[in-house]
């Protein structure tokens, strides 16, 4: 039973050595390579939390957690001293905390892209991924969420944000403002892909409660799964449910990037007020969170041995996303400096010059170099299945992408309309050592859930294999073959 | 598994048959199974597998779910919450105008009620999932078979619940029996121990104690009354390391806090204090003592005024002069003396702009000053005649532009009291800016002159033609 659609594949053959990136016509390539039983993927994946973590995992988490611990420390250190101790000063008050939340944002969308969108367009290779990119959604707006909570100034006030009948206050907040659709469109998307995450989880947490041998394990994971056994009439209410919720993800995914793009796309200042922001923004989301994806993704089956179920193909079909959006992003350059152009408009003509001639023309080709060039790398497919190139091409990707709102927020308020106003904007210490502790705290999220929650989608990876297994099984008799 | 807890308390005592499992290593065999059982009239059936197996709701004759319908009514609510919530916050409730922007339901509530729309069918859907599926549900019959573990692992398994109507316990494992399990159990009632154990009660229970103190202080901090100041763990504005006008400071070798202005520099609005463009008086003729006692305490200091020259226009205190006629102007209006200007400024009277300002002049008088002073500036405008002839006692008479004492009033004072006003006439520097009121001043000075004129003023070559006009016309 549970036969692999593997005719061609003589049974010695290493699966490891298996190419499944060639396109093989009339042929569907696997999914999941090495002749998988729905136990073999069970143990694949239960291996992971079961066996005692590799030394590496320690090393990193003592790491990535010390990271966090000092973010943390540094968060404190704000609430006593206050936002001074950033860079941030006139005329560039939105500065780092600003990018390093549109650039945490922006890594999140990739996971509920892949959840949902995926989902939608029946594209079955997103079954291996789904559940890590989702997880690296809600520890990226984790930390995304941090950066605006500790820039408003008064960090235990930040709940003035939200609409509450205050008997302090007397006043609402100002629904009219683009800031305020940020609170609603990041809270919900939040909150929604935590419970996306957690739905998909359900199912693979009781098969961690059921293969728990300790007591404590079997009893924390029959909490978390909430007494799920599988049965029938269960899974056609989740599959409803299931489906509901991606069509509900998906628009609210590219609605939060563009909610964030209307934070700067409704000011007036030149280089933020286009039209262009909204499907642009979207588009650098999507392309930085496939490129932390993929970042992520590689060592993680290397260290927890998941070649067979993230295969290269895996991979390689996100390097395809990632060239696409890339292309994308670098239509959207193009564009806009097109535009300043063809506008005849002085002011938004002169911030363009100004981003590429200007005090920050580092900054504006470090982002064209990494996110238009190097993506297109990505066309050959030697580089594009090479574990070590697209991962370097990805971290190059995610610099990028920082840089890009990096870009768009400094240069365009560091020289807005009045010369006499314009100033350069200079990190401190501080700017620099946040940035850097907030990927410790996504690090260690990262890591802890490695540890102790499912990490690929087990029934899902199996329900595509049976409908595998079946096809192959319908060909076989076709051809009058035993089997 | 401990975490089990009783379905019904009276079924501890003997072990309870809940129906029959069969277990496949297949999920087609699944279905096979499944259809023959469904086939044979039972609808109290279930299956257990690790994936959704496709086909196994025709297979047990499962019927849809209603969920997608309770979605789309919290979608709908959410849509209507938002835009109620919007319209009432920032419509009705805390109106306030921000970049002119309007009031109520707009383009700008469009986000939000997205998002909320998402939000509220997100999590109705997750819930609804749960109410829909009646979970969480720890105990459950169907865990005490250690081969059930399997059915989240590679496992299939049929069962066929003993609530069936037709069930009947030997023909149902008989039926089962045919379909070629790998196992056939009876489902027993769970035997162990239904209650948690008493240290994770008790420790729970501690916890939640624990976290309730704090809420518990705020709450008590907030009804009760006290005369203590209150804590302060963040000072917020409260206390600001900042100096306020009038305290002493170290950072300045004169121990000032508030700064003098600095040398050579010219503050926001100076510039206009020092033009008698805006003044109608040159300020830099007025010496130390009378910039004090003529600008400062005019009012109260003007009849003892020492600096005051003219004995005719001592300042005395307006009184009520309710039988004095329109023109009589028998009150005289406090008077000040300051260095006027006598002449209007060039920018006004300059060739080209003097026939303009003199229109605007006439438009301006007759806009704001003719209500009182009347058109031809006798005193007698319509709002005096419907005063007068209340003959209420208390109105004072809007002064004639023609008599003496006005006439004789350099420009710039003419000047000064439209922009500060005199006796009741309020100031008018709001209602006109100083060039509006210089020629305002212009078409006074021209009336009076009008009406005070002889045939020597007039130009040779129009005598002729006012001649014709008097003849025609009387005056006024």
């Amino acid at each position: 039973m549970n036969r692999v659609n593997m005719a061609t594949v003589a049974s010695n053959f290493n699966p490891r050595e298996i190419d499944n990136t060639a396109d093989i016509p009339g042929r569907r390539a696997q999914l999941v390579t090495g002749n998988q039983t729905y136990s073999s993927i069970t143990n694949m994946v239960c291996r992971v939390a079961e066996d005692p973590q590799p030394l590496l995992w320690y090393v990193l988490f003592g790491f990535s957690s010390l990271t966090a611990v000092m973010f943390l420390s540094l968060i404190g250190y704000l609430i006593l001293n206050g936002v001074g101790i950033w860079g941030n000063m006139n005329p560039v008050f939105w500065a780092w905390p600003i990018v390093n939340f549109v650039f945490w944002v922006g890594i999140a969308h990739a996971g509920t892209l892949i959840s949902a969108i995926l989902f939608l367009f029946r594209q079955n290779w997103r079954t291996s991924i789904n559940r890590a990119s989702e997880a690296m959604t809600i520890f990226a707006v984790v930390c995304a969420g941090i950066y605006p909570g500790i820039h408003v100034g008064r960090a235990w006030l930040a709940f003035w944000l939200l609409p509450y009948p205050s008997l302090n206050l007397w006043m609402w907040p100002q629904f009219r403002s683009p800031l305020l659709w940020d609170v609603f469109a990041v809270g919900t998307y939040a909150s929604t892909s935590l419970v996306f995450w957690y739905m998909g989880m359900i199912p693979d947490i009781a098969t961690y409660r059921d293969r728990s041998k300790s007591p404590l394990r079997r009893m924390v994971y029959g909490l978390l799964c909430l007494g799920w056994t599988g049965s029938s009439r269960h899974w056609l209410v989740y599959e409803k449910a299931y489906t509901l919720l991606a069509a509900l993800a998906a628009p609210l995914v590219l609605s939060v990037h563009t909610v964030v793009s209307f934070d700067f796309a409704v000011s007036q200042v030149a280089g933020w007020h286009t039209t262009i922001f909204p499907p642009y923004f979207v588009a650098g989301a999507i392309f930085s969170g496939f490129a932390m994806v993929v970042t992520l993704l590689v060592p993680s089956r290397a260290i927890y041995k998941l070649e067979n179920l993230i295969t290269l193909r895996h991979l390689e079909n996100m390097n395809k996303i990632i060239l696409a959006t890339g292309t994308l992003v670098g239509l959207a350059y193009a564009t806009e400096a097109y535009i300043a152009w063809y506008s005849m408009n002085q002011y938004e003509g002169f911030t363009f010059l100004n981003r590429q001639f200007g005090p920050y023309w580092w900054a504006y080709w470090t982002m064209v170099s990494c996110n238009v060039i190097s993506p297109q790398l990505f066309w050959f497919k030697k580089l594009r299945t090479s574990l070590f190139w697209m991962v370097v091409i990805c971290v190059f990707v995610n610099i990028g992408m920082w840089f890009e709102r990096f870009v768009i927020t400094v240069t365009s308020l560091s020289r807005d309309f009045l010369p006499s106003s314009w100033g350069y904007f200079r990190p401190t210490m501080y700017d620099g050592l946040m940035l850097f502790g907030s990927f410790g705290i996504f690090m260690s999220l990262y890591l802890l859930f490695c540890r102790f929650l499912p990490i690929i989608a087990m029934s899902e990876v199996k329900g595509i294999l049976s409908i595998a297994n079946h096809e192959a099984h319908a060909h076989d008799e076709s051809h009058g073959q035993a089997h | 598994m401990s975490e089990h807890k009783p379905r019904k308390s009276n079924e501890v005592k003997m072990p309870k048959a809940f129906g029959w499992m069969a277990e496949y290593a297949d999920e087609q065999n699944l279905l096979v199974a499944a259809r023959k059982v469904r086939d044979s009239g039972y609808t109290q059936t279930d299956a257990f597998t690790p994936f959704p197996v496709h086909g196994i709701d025709e297979a047990l004759g499962i019927k849809p779910t209603i969920l997608p319908f309770i979605v789309l009514c919290a979608g709908f609510t959410g849509l209507i919450t938002a835009l109620l919530m919007q319209w009432w916050t920032n419509g009705v409730d805390y109106k306030y105008i921000i970049s002119g922007k309007p009031f109520g339901i707009t383009p700008a509530s469009i986000p939000v009620a997205f998002e909320l729309t998402i939000l509220f069918s997100a999590f109705t859907t997750f819930l609804g999932m749960i109410f829909l599926n009646k979970l969480p549900r720890f105990s459950n019959p169907v865990f005490t078979n250690p081969r059930f573990d399997r059915a989240t692992d590679d496992r299939f398994f049929l069962y066929v619940n003993a609530a069936d109507k037709y069930y009947n316990r030997e023909s149902v494992k008989e039926l089962l029996a045919g379909t070629h399990p790998d196992s056939l159990d009876e489902v027993l009632d769970d035997s162990t121990p239904s209650t948690l154990p008493r240290p994770i009660v008790l420790g729970a229970l501690l916890l939640v104690l624990t976290g309730l103190i704090p809420a518990m202080i705020v709450l008590n901090m907030r009804a009760s009354f006290s005369t203590l100041p209150r804590l302060h763990v963040f000072f917020d504005m409260d206390f600001q390391p900042k100096k306020k006008a009038q305290q002493t400071t170290t950072v300045f070798a004169d121990g000032r806090s508030m700064r003098p202005q600095v040398k050579g520099t010219v503050g926001r609005g100076q510039l206009t204090e020092q033009d008698p463009f805006y003044l109608g008086y040159d300020p830099s003729k007025l010496s130390a003592d009378d910039a004090f006692t003529n600008v400062k305490y005019v009012s109260a200091n003007a009849s003892q005024d020492p600096a005051s020259k003219d004995p005719a226009s001592t300042a005395v205190p307006a009184t009520p002069a309710q039988t004095a006629p329109p023109q009589g102007a028998a009150t005289p209006a406090p008077v000040l003396n300051l260095p006027w200007v006598d002449k209007l400024p060039a920018s006004i009277v300059e060739e080209g702009n003097i026939e303009a300002n003199m229109k605007l002049g006439k438009l301006k008088f007759e806009t704001y000053c003719a209500a009182c002073h009347g058109y031809g500036g006798f005193g007698d405008g319509l709002v005096h005649k419907r005063a007068d002839a209340l003959a209420q006692g208390y109105w004072l008479p809007p002064t004639s532009m023609h008599i003496d004492r006005v006439r004789a009033q350099p420009v710039g004072q003419i000047f000064h009291t439209i922009t500060k006003g005199q006796g009741k006439m309020s100031s008018y520097a709001s209602s006109l800016n100083p060039a509006e009121r210089w020629a305002v001043v212009l078409y006074v000075k021209a009336l009076q002159r009008s009406r005070n004129a002889n045939i020597e003023d007039v130009p040779v070559d129009s005598r002729s033609a006012l001649d014709n006009e008097l003849n025609a016309e009387p005056t006024k």
